[in-house]
Order: C-alpha cells, then sequence, then structure tokens
C-alpha cells in the first residue's frame, strides 16, 4: 500500500463512507418526499412531488384517532422515561456506592434478567397484569400502569449508572460527608447532576423501546383510549388501502418527536452508546 | 455506634433498590417460573386442567425422539472427556452422536408442531442472513470511519439515524420501498437493472426458486421449503439497515480506545496496513466483535416488531419467527399455556445458543493482559 498515494486512500475512503450515508439516509428522504405527493404521483414514477401537499399531514392526524394515540404515546414515554431514571438512579446509587451485605448478589442477579427476552415473560406478564387488573386498587388493562410499569426495572439502565458512578472520586462523598449531608441529598445533590449524560442516554434507550412497543401494548388494551401510535401506524398500513403518501405523512408524525430530541442529545447518546460497548 | 451506621446505611440502600427491585421481580424473575407452570395446564382465558408436559410433547415431538437427542447430547458431552491422544476414538464418538442427533432431530421435526420447526427455520434464516453482513458491513464502516480525518462527527449521527428512529415508523417505509407496485422503489430499481417487477414481501417463494425461474430451470418444490422466501431476505435487509449504523459508533469506540503506540509499533517492524490490520486491530477489537455478534444473535431470536409490521399475507408463513408464532398464539388464539411452553422452548434454544457462542468464539477473543 506504500506505493499508492496518499490522497487516493482518502478519497476512497470518503467516497465509501459517503455511499454508505446514502444508504442509511435514503429512506428518510423518500418517507419525506412521499409524505408531500398526491395519491396519484405515488403510482406515477416520480420521485419528487410537484406541489408540496401539507393537508396529507392534516389528513394523516385526523384519520381515526391518530392525535388521540399520538398523545397516548407521549403520555406513556413520559411516564415510563421518568419511572425507569428514577428507580434506576436509585438502584444504581445503592449498588454503586453503598455497603450492605448481599451487595453483589443483587448486581450480578440483577444483570442475570438481562438474558431473558422479552418472548419469554410476555405471557406469564399478560396473566399477572389481568390478575391485578381485577384484584388491584387500579385498573391495569387499558390503563397506563400496564403499558409503563412492568418496564420501569432496567437492568441495563442499572448496570449503565453503576458503572458511571463507581468513576466519581470518592473525595466528593467525604466532602460531602463532613459538610453532614446524608446518601440521600448526595445522590441528588451531586450525583444526579454529575450523571447528566448516562441519565441521558438511558433516557433515550428508554424513549425509543417506549416508542416502539407493538406486542405487548396490543395486548393489554383493546380499545383506542390508551392505545400508543406504533399501533395506529400499524392498523394503518395493514389495513388501509394503498394510501401510501397518507402512511408517510403518518410515519413523519411519528418520527419527528424523537429525531427532535435526539437533536439536542446526539452527543451524550452516541458516547454512552460507545461506553456500553466496552467492558465495564 | 459503627455497627448502627452501617445498619442505617444498609436500610437506607435496600430503600432505594426496592422499588426496581420489585418491578424486575414481579416482570422479570418470576415470569419464568411461572410460565413454566402455566405450559404445564391447558390456559385459555382462565386456568385449566393439570397436563403435564404434553404440550412439550406436542411442540417438540415423539418423546423416543426427544430422548434421543438428549443420549446424544450426553454422548457428545462424554466424547468431549476422552483424552486428545485418543483421536480416532473422539472422532467416532462426534460422529456417531452427531448421526443420532441429526436423526432425532429429523423424528422431532416431523413428529412435533410443524408450525413451531418452520418458525424456527425462518429464525436460523434470519439470524445467520443478518449477522455475517451486519458485522462485515459495520467493521469496514467503522474502520474507514477510523482512518478518515475530518467530518467524523457528520458521518456518525448519519449512520445512527437509522437506529434512532422509531421502527416503527422505518419498517412503514420499507414496506412501501418494497411493495410489489410497479412503481415501488424497489421494482425501479430493479428494472433499471434489467430484471422483471417482483413481489417483495409478498412473495413466500425462495429466492433460489426465483433465480431459477428467471433463468428457465425446473425445479423442485422443495428448494422453497428448504431456503429463505424473498420476503424474508427483505426483512434481512432491513434488520442490516437499522443496525449497522449502532454496530459501527460501538466499534469505532472499540477502535479508538486501542492505544496509538501498538500500531506505531506495527509500523516500526515493517508490517503494511492488512497486516497491522489482522494482526494489531482485529485481536484488539475482538472483545467488541464478540460484544456485538452475540447482542446480534441474541436480538434476531428476540425480534418481533418490525417483522410484525413487514409480515404480509401473500409471505404465507416465510416470515414467521419463533416471536411471531408465540404471540399469535396468545393474542388470536387465547391459548396462554401453549404460548408459554413455546416460548420457553425460544429461552432454552438462547441459551443454549449463548452458551455454545461463548465456548466456540469467547475462546478466540483476546482480553489483553
Amino acid at each position: 500500500m506504500e506505493n499508492v498515494p496518499r490522497y487516493f486512500i482518502t478519497w476512497t475512503i470518503y467516497v465509501a463512507l459517503f455511499l454508505g450515508g446514502i444508504a442509511a439516509v435514503f429512506p428518510f428522504v423518500w418517507m419525506l418526499l412521499v409524505s408531500f405527493m398526491t395519491r396519484g404521483e405515488t403510482l406515477r414514477k416520480v420521485f419528487t412531488p410537484a406541489d408540496l401537499q401539507w393537508g396529507n399531514y392534516l389528513h394523516a392526524w385526523r384519520e381515526e384517532d391518530f392525535a388521540l394515540y399520538f398523545e397516548n404515546s407521549l403520555l406513556i414515554a413520559l411516564l415510563q422515561v421518568v419511572g425507569t431514571l428514577l428507580f434506576s438512579l436509585m438502584s444504581a446509587y445503592a449498588l454503586a456506592r453503598m455497603n450492605f451485605r448481599g451487595r453483589e448478589f443483587i448486581f450480578y442477579g440483577i444483570l442475570a434478567t438481562l438474558m431473558v427476552p422479552e418472548t419469554v415473560t410476555m405471557v406469564p406478564n399478560f396473566l399477572t397484569v389481568s390478575w391485578l387488573h381485577k384484584t388491584g386498587p387500579v385498573a391495569w388493562i387499558n390503563n397506563w400502569p400496564s403499558l409503563t410499569v412492568p418496564f420501569m426495572g432496567s437492568a441495563f439502565s442499572i448496570f449503565l449508572l453503576r458503572q458511571f458512578m463507581r468513576g466519581i472520586p470518592s473525595e466528593l462523598w467525604d466532602a460531602a460527608r463532613i459538610d453532614g449531608s446524608g446518601h440521600l441529598r448526595f445522590l441528588f445533590m451531586i450525583v444526579l447532576p454529575l450523571c447528566r449524560a448516562p441519565l441521558l442516554t438511558v433516557g433515550m434507550f428508554t424513549l425509543i423501546g417506549s416508542w416502539n412497543a407493538l406486542g405487548w401494548p396490543l395486548l393489554v388494551t383493546n380499545n383506542p383510549s390508551w392505545r400508543p401510535i406504533s399501533v395506529a401506524l400499524q392498523k394503518f398500513v395493514t389495513e388501509a388501502g394503498p394510501e401510501v403518501h397518507l402512511q408517510m405523512a403518518g410515519a413523519m408524525i411519528a418520527t419527528i418527536p424523537i429525531l427532535v430530541i435526539y437533536a439536542f442529545i446526539q452527543r451524550e447518546f452516541t458516547e454512552g452508546i460507545s461506553m456500553s460497548g466496552l467492558k465495564g | 455506634m459503627a455497627m448502627a451506621l452501617m445498619r442505617k446505611e444498609a436500610r437506607i440502600a435496600w430503600a432505594l433498590l426496592a422499588p426496581a427491585l420489585v418491578v424486575l421481580g414481579v416482570f422479570g424473575v418470576f415470569p419464568i417460573g411461572y410460565a413454566a407452570f402455566v405450559s404445564m395446564h391447558r390456559w385459555r382465558i382462565k386456568k385449566g386442567d393439570f397436563i403435564g408436559f404434553d404440550y412439550y410433547l406436542r411442540a417438540l415431538g415423539e418423546v423416543d425422539f426427544i430422548g434421543l437427542l438428549i443420549l446424544s447430547v450426553i454422548l457428545f458431552l462424554a466424547t468431549s472427556l476422552i483424552r486428545r491422544r485418543l483421536r480416532p476414538y473422539r472422532v467416532c464418538g462426534f460422529v456417531v452422536a452427531a448421526a443420532i442427533g441429526m436423526g432425532a432431530f429429523l423424528g422431532m421435526a416431523t413428529t412435533g408442531d410443524e408450525k413451531l420447526f418452520n418458525s424456527f427455520l425462518v429464525t436460523t434464516f434470519y439470524a445467520f442472513g443478518t449477522i455475517p453482513i451486519e458485522v462485515g458491513v459495520s467493521m469496514l464502516l467503522s474502520y474507514l470511519l477510523f482512518k478518515a480525518t475530518f467530518a467524523k462527527g457528520a458521518f456518525r449521527i448519519f449512520y445512527f439515524l437509522p437506529y434512532v428512529t422509531p421502527m416503527i415508523a422505518t419498517a412503514v417505509v420499507f414496506r412501501t420501498l418494497f411493495s410489489p407496485n410497479p412503481s415501488s422503489i424497489a421494482n425501479r430499481i430493479w428494472g433499471f437493472l434489467g430484471f422483471e417487477n417482483q413481489r417483495w414481501l409478498f412473495e413466500s417463494r425462495s429466492v433460489i426458486a426465483l433465480v431459477c425461474e428467471a433463468l428457465q430451470v425446473q425445479y423442485q418444490p422443495w428448494v422453497n421449503d428448504f431456503f429463505p422466501s424473498l420476503a424474508l431476505v427483505v426483512i434481512v435487509l432491513y434488520n442490516v439497515w437499522v443496525y449497522i449504523g449502532y454496530d459501527t459508533v460501538i466499534l469505532l469506540a472499540g477502535l479508538s480506545a486501542i492505544p496509538r503506540h501498538y500500531f506505531e509499533a506495527a509500523a516500526i517492524d515493517g508490517a503494511n496496513a492488512i497486516q497491522s490490520f489482522r494482526h494489531v486491530t482485529i485481536p484488539l477489537i475482538s472483545p467488541t466483535l464478540f460484544f456485538i455478534t452475540l447482542v446480534g444473535f441474541i436480538g434476531t431470536f428476540k425480534a418481533f416488531n418490525h417483522v410484525y409490521i413487514l409480515r404480509t399475507a401473500g409471505a404465507r408463513d416465510t416470515v414467521d419467527v419463533v416471536s411471531i408464532l408465540i404471540f399469535d398464539r396468545l393474542y388470536n388464539y387465547q391459548d396462554a399455556g401453549y404460548a408459554s411452553c413455546l416460548s420457553l422452548i425460544l429461552f432454552s434454544v438462547i441459551l443454549i445458543f449463548t452458551i455454545a457462542q461463548n465456548r466456540l468464539l469467547g475462546r478466540r477473543v483476546f482480553y489483553g493482559e
């Protein structure tokens, strides 16, 4: 390779990277373009719409209960993200920075649950939720608890946060204790702000997971009151006729909130992901 | 005094752990035992009679064949205890064990639940079609990114988009990109290359059969049973498209963590670019490669959401992976008993797979000093 000129290598690298980038982005561009087409244009072999049909978005938004589903998804995601972050932060702190008997056992026990696939827990959890629905004080079926609570114990989030907290220097804790702070105050006043980056990563993962959930919501809801947008889109695609432009507008609506959030926390998220793949 | 303080600390620690532990216990650990309990009962909406292992026999086939399979596994393990010097005996043992195992498996497949064995075949196609491409391409891309000097961040953002975007939306996009409609992008590109329109996600015939047809060669009907359908290939493509960016970012982090002086030392010793890639980069990146391979395999065995959106009536059961089958049992048949049984079978397969992969690949992974 020594006799190949340097600029040739650079060019090859960038051409290859660029082709990869096009492959990654093309479906988005296409989704965006088609979402602005008329029905006639989607059936002809055109690539760009003649006029931007903003009406498609309004149409998709009004289709059945799309707006309601969208609102449901936002609420479910919010509850799930807040719950997961709070629970994981607390457990991770106990596991990373407190001394008690059985700590290692609990930690490895939590890690072991990562091996259990969702498909296995789905059936018994459905029965558990139905039982809670009948006997518990709040309704679970067709209500937010069944859609959020089962996911609030996240082994992955606890693991990631614990690894990060172990790296916080112990001098900080010593200083806080001298100033009269206890564990709780130290956790929420000092550790929480320091954990910004891993919390954003974990939050984004939870958000993506919550937004994508499809099988479980179908099981535990049977009317639109709490159904998320994934169910609406799935129905839209498999039941509606060939109204591709409206489907794409719907897909765009489902995509926008996630991409906006990603744009804001992009740096922390990619850093956090990189951390998760390395040995901890 | 110190004891009292420690006890207080322990109390706070348990209180902090409690919420997550309760949720994990109820919805993560308890279900495994509960699934075993449910799978031994008739269970449609309500609990019914105790039926022991009947569902397992219905799923896995006649008990003789299952016994034979267990026998072959024992034989296999026993053979691996034979000392390496007695090589002919070892080889003999392995061959016999493999033969018995194959026979037992064929027997199970013919007497067991046809749908289950079909879905395992589909899942296997899916995993083995996805992982090599995914890992290969992301390794290449991450190496190129690693070597690139500017605009790294921009490329990283673009590559990551497919993973971040809701699968639910991108699967819908792929459904229209690969629709059988002559105006779909896939058919337009295909036509541009000079081929005939395809039915893509609606195609249940295998790719081999389609090639035979295009070449006007006669083929046997079993070609459709033992090769992936075109619809499944499109789903593989989708999966690869989604996860390449994620793998690339993780591998890039792994590459960046390699100390520079290793490459410098290799260069001083006269290694060229390919040698330094083969003997420095690959061994040092192997833990990360192993990680993404393992996560990828488990992911394909769990795949549900996008398959559920991308499956069509036209593709029939050629894209029904195991988790689709389980969901269908519960959602459309309300059959919790049999669904639990199937899910535990899937769990065992994943566990065996993980252990096997650890033993086969794990040995080659280099963790440094």
